[in-house]
Parts: C-alpha cells; sequence; structure tokens
C-alpha cells in the first residue's frame, strides 16, 4: 500500500511562508520599450521581488512564458509583431496558461478598452503610466491569490489521495470475496454482502469467522456517527476483536468482552450497535446476542420472522447485560443483516420505510429472487423507493443456508 | 428537528418536533447548554412529536444524561412513540432514562 511520499506533505505550506514564496514569485514583464521595462522591473526590485524576466513583444512574451513559466505576467498592450490583445488570447486557448494572471497596462480610461481587454482575457488593469504602489499592490495580490488557490488545490489533493489510502484499509477490513466463498464452501451456504460509505470512509464493519468445523460466527456493527471519526472508531473495534478469541462460541460473553475493552477509552455519546451470532451447521441453529442492531430477518422465502437484537449498545455501560438467544437456521433459509439506513432513510415520498417496511420489502423480495440473491433483490426493490445517495453508511449481509443435497450429511 | 423548553421551577420540559439526528448535533448542544444555565432538579424530553431518532440522536441523549448526572438533576424521556420507541426499546436506553 502507497505511502504517502514528501512530496504531498511539502504540498501544504503555512501561511507563514506564502511571504517568502510570494517574493520568489517569477514575475514576467512585456514591453517593447526598454525604458519601461527597466522602471518596472526597478519598481518591482525595490518591493523585494527578486525573480524578474524580460520580453520586449507579443511573441517573445509567449516563447519567455514556454520557457520560463512565469507565475504572472505584466503585459503591454500596444507592441510590434504581437500586440497584448493577442497574447491573452493565446494564452487562454492553452490548457497550461488558461489561468496565468496577467496584468495589463492601460494608458486608455475608455470603458470600451477596458471591455475588450477582458474579453481577450486579461486577469487585471494597471494603469499608465505606472503608479509604482498600485502595480505593487496589484502584482502582489494576483500572487497572493494564486499561492492560495494552489495551496488549497495541493490541500485537497493530498486529502483526497489520504482518504483514498485509507478507504483501502478499511475495506481491508472487511471479508475478501476470496474469504467468503472459501468460507461458504466449507460450512454449505452462499453469503452476500453489500458495504457502502456514504463519504469515503465508513462506521460501519461486518465480519465472518470459523469457530469451529462446523460453526461460523457472523456479526454486523454500525458506529454511532458517520465519516471519519466513525471510521477510525470501526479500527479501534476491529482490533479489538481480533484479540478476542476465547469467546467466539459464545455471542454474549463476546459481546460483554467487547464492550468491556471498547467502554472505557469511547468518547461520550459514541457508541456501536451490533449484532453478532454464531450459527451450528449440525443443530440448525444459530445461537446470537444483540447489543441494539437492528433486527436481523430469516426467511424462507415464504414466511418471515425478526430475531431479537436488542441490548444495550457497544461502549456505553459498564453492565450492559447481554444474554444469549436461541433460534433455528435451517437449510433453504436466508439470514437477512443490515445497518439502520435501511429503516430509517428518507425515501422520495419523505416517508421513511421502518422495520414493518423493511419487512414487507424483504418479503418482497424473497417471493421473487433466486435463492442466495436475497441481499441484492431487498436492495434494487431499496433503491427504487431511494434514488440517489445515502446519507448514512450501508451495510447488508445475506447468509442463505443451501438445502442439504442427498448424502452430503451435515 | 426543533425544540422548546418550557422551565417552571427547576423542572424543565424539552418538546421535541421533527427527526433527531446525526446533523442535528449543533443544535442538540445548544439546547444542552441553555438547559445547563437553569439550575434544574429534572429535565424531561417530550418525544410525542418527533417521528425519528437515529443511534447518534440516542448519543445525545446519552451526553444529556450524562450531564444531567454530573449536575445531580434528573432526566426522562416520555411520549416516545413509533420508531422513537422501538429505538429506545431496541438499544434499552429506555431502562437509562426512565
Amino acid at each position: 500500500m502507497r505511502q504517502p511520499s514528501e512530496a504531498d506533505i511539502g504540498e501544504i505550506t503555512s501561511l507563514g511562508t506564502i511571504e517568502d514564496k510570494l517574493l520568489q514569485s517569477k514575475i514576467l514583464v512585456v514591453d517593447d520599450m526598454a525604458l519601461m521595462r527597466q522602471m518596472i522591473g526597478l519598481v518591482l526590485s525595490k518591493a523585494n521581488f527578486t525573480n524578474v524576466v524580460y520580453a520586449s513583444d507579443g511573441d517573445e512574451a509567449l516563447e519567455t512564458i514556454k520557457s520560463e513559466q512565469p507565475d504572472i505576467v505584466v503585459l503591454d498592450l500596444n507592441m510590434p509583431r504581437m500586440n497584448g490583445y493577442d497574447v491573452c488570447r493565446a494564452l487562454r486557448a492553452s490548457e497550461e496558461t488558461a489561468r496565468l494572471p496577467v496584468l495589463v497596462q492601460s494608458a486608455s480610461e475608455a470603458p470600451e478598452e477596458r471591455v475588450e481587454v477582458f474579453e481577450a482575457g486579461a486577469t487585471d488593469f494597471v494603469s499608465k503610466p505606472i503608479n509604482q504602489q498600485e502595480l505593487i499592490a496589484r502584482v502582489r495580490m494576483h500572487l497572493e491569490n494564486k499561492l492560495l488557490i494552489q495551496d488549497l488545490q495541493g490541500f485537497e489533493r493530498h486529502m483526497r489521495r489520504e482518504l483514498v489510502l485509507a478507504r483501502d484499509m478499511q475495506l481491508s477490513l472487511l471479508p475478501s470475496e476470496d474469504d467468503q466463498a472459501t468460507f461458504s464452501e466449507q460450512y454449505g451456504f452462499s453469503m452476500e454482502a453489500v458495504y457502502r460509505a456514504s463519504f469515503e470512509l465508513g462506521g460501519d464493519l461486518w465480519g465472518a469467522w470459523r469457530v469451529d468445523d462446523t460453526r461460523f460466527g457472523v456479526f454486523v456493527l454500525d458506529m454511532t456517527g458517520h465519516g471519519v471519526g466513525s471510521a477510525l472508531n470501526t479500527f479501534r473495534a476491529h482490533a479489538t476483536m481480533a484479540r478476542i478469541r476465547d469467546e467466539r462460541a459464545d455471542p454474549a460473553a463476546f459481546l460483554s468482552k467487547l464492550n468491556e475493552q471498547l467502554q472505557p477509552v469511547m468518547a461520550l455519546g459514541q457508541f456501536c450497535t451490533m449484532f453478532y451470532g454464531v450459527i451450528d451447521t449440525v443443530t440448525d441453529s444459530i445461537t446470537y446476542a444483540g447489543a441494539g442492531a437492528p433486527r436481523p430477518i430469516i426467511s424462507n422465502g415464504k414466511t418471515m420472522r425478526t430475531l431479537d437484537s436488542s441490548g444495550m449498545p457497544v461502549g456505553i455501560s459498564d453492565n450492559p447485560g447481554y444474554e444469549n438467544l436461541q433460534d433455528q437456521l435451517v437449510p433453504g433459509e436466508s439470514l437477512f443483516c443490515y445497518s439502520d439506513v435501511l429503516l430509517e432513510a428518507t425515501l422520495e415520498d419523505g416517508s421513511f420505510l421502518g422495520e414493518d417496511g423493511l419487512i414487507g420489502l424483504v418479503g418482497d423480495a424473497a417471493g421473487a429472487s433466486k435463492p442466495g440473491k436475497l441481499v441484492s433483490s431487498v436492495l434494487d426493490l431499496f433503491f427504487e423507493r431511494h434514488p440517489g445517495e445515502l446519507e448514512d453508511d450501508l451495510t447488508a449481509v445475506g447468509i442463505f443456508r443451501k438445502p442439504k443435497t442427498k448424502g452430503a450429511g451435515a | 428537528m426543533e425544540y422548546r423548553v418550557e422551565n417552571t421551577g427547576g423542572r424543565a420540559v424539552v418538546t421535541f418536533s421533527g427527526d433527531i439526528t446525526f446533523s442535528e448535533n449543533v443544535a442538540f448542544r445548544q439546547m444542552l447548554k441553555e438547559l445547563s444555565e437553569g439550575s434544574l432538579t429534572e429535565g424531561v424530553f417530550e418525544l410525542s412529536s418527533v417521528s425519528m431518532v437515529d443511534s447518534a440522536g440516542l448519543g445525545m441523549f446519552l451526553i444529556a444524561k450524562e450531564q444531567a448526572d454530573k449536575a445531580g438533576w434528573k432526566l426522562s424521556v416520555s411520549g416516545a412513540q413509533g420508531h422513537v420507541a422501538s429505538m429506545l426499546k431496541l438499544t434499552k436506553l429506555s431502562n437509562l432514562l426512565s
């Protein structure tokens, strides 16, 4: 995975260095009169600008811009060969120089000329004859703007890269498709999972793991809020769960242990809702404990029931009192676990589904979909009623127990 | 989310309406600040006009509860129905806030 380089970090400059950068900026002075070039150069050097280059007509200006890549141009209008208007147009027509600040020297007060100069692509005017203070003020202003915009763009690029990197790291916490396939093979089910963060980073997490040869565990978890803060808490939860090995067969004990570790370190008002179930492929049962996650739905394609996942969310109380419950999960049935966005997202008609609405949707989807395709069918139906982006993270995990084939045993 | 605070003799009733979600964080904290400025013995969050509360909204209730415990007043919620009632029940926060 790529590490941020020195160059990435170097793109971000503090405001304190803006003045240094400003005075080192390269300024191109274009004028056909040597005396004017000298005078402007003198004014700039008196204001501590050290990096000034010159051109004596439009053609030379364009060549110099290409070779020297100045930060700003002070441009005369009336010059032989190519005039100032044409220089402006040529600069704006090229992608590399489309945003280069160009200050045009103009002796005319006529509004028509000013309009024409702006239409040609000038950034601003400086009056002619040159007023020293005005020239310096305008050069500084446009260079400052340019530097600040560059800084912001650099910062944005940097942040974007960081977020992409972080998102990849977060996705790597989830079971990969290969893991899911291996797992499904071993325990005779098919697994379907959708994870979608509302921002680059999300506050949802899900996972599945082996308990023993005939049992496996599956959990879904939803941190309060969404975005970077919640995402950091999902890393915390993931790392903590990785260390809890002895309690994996016992969901209530597992949640208690996780709560014991997280409760002291989670900030006030932060917690996660969670469901953890252990599916036994010999007894066709599921033992589970809830910490306030939305109630999972079990469907056989015709009838549906919910699992009681009520419980104090992880991270709130030092005595949450989790309890194990048991239900059946027989071959031919699907377990559907999901995050609360499916219940709470505002639909096109202004309402939200709520649990009854979602159960209805799962019923419609289960009747219409192929076994093992419940999650995608539910989400298809959901997004028909909620077009566009969701305002919270979405996780939906489906586990379909394949009907036993003759002679396959447990 | 909108709210109205009525403080009669140290008993403040905060009547909420609309949704209490992640995006109401700032308004909710403002409300808590208002509450902290009145000397309370009791606070009641009246939720009968609230149609939806998400997990961040529940988190804000917990922050309110902590503030109440620290300042020595009693916080309870009343009137929750529909989705709000099921969320309080699902997360067992109704036990903490009754």
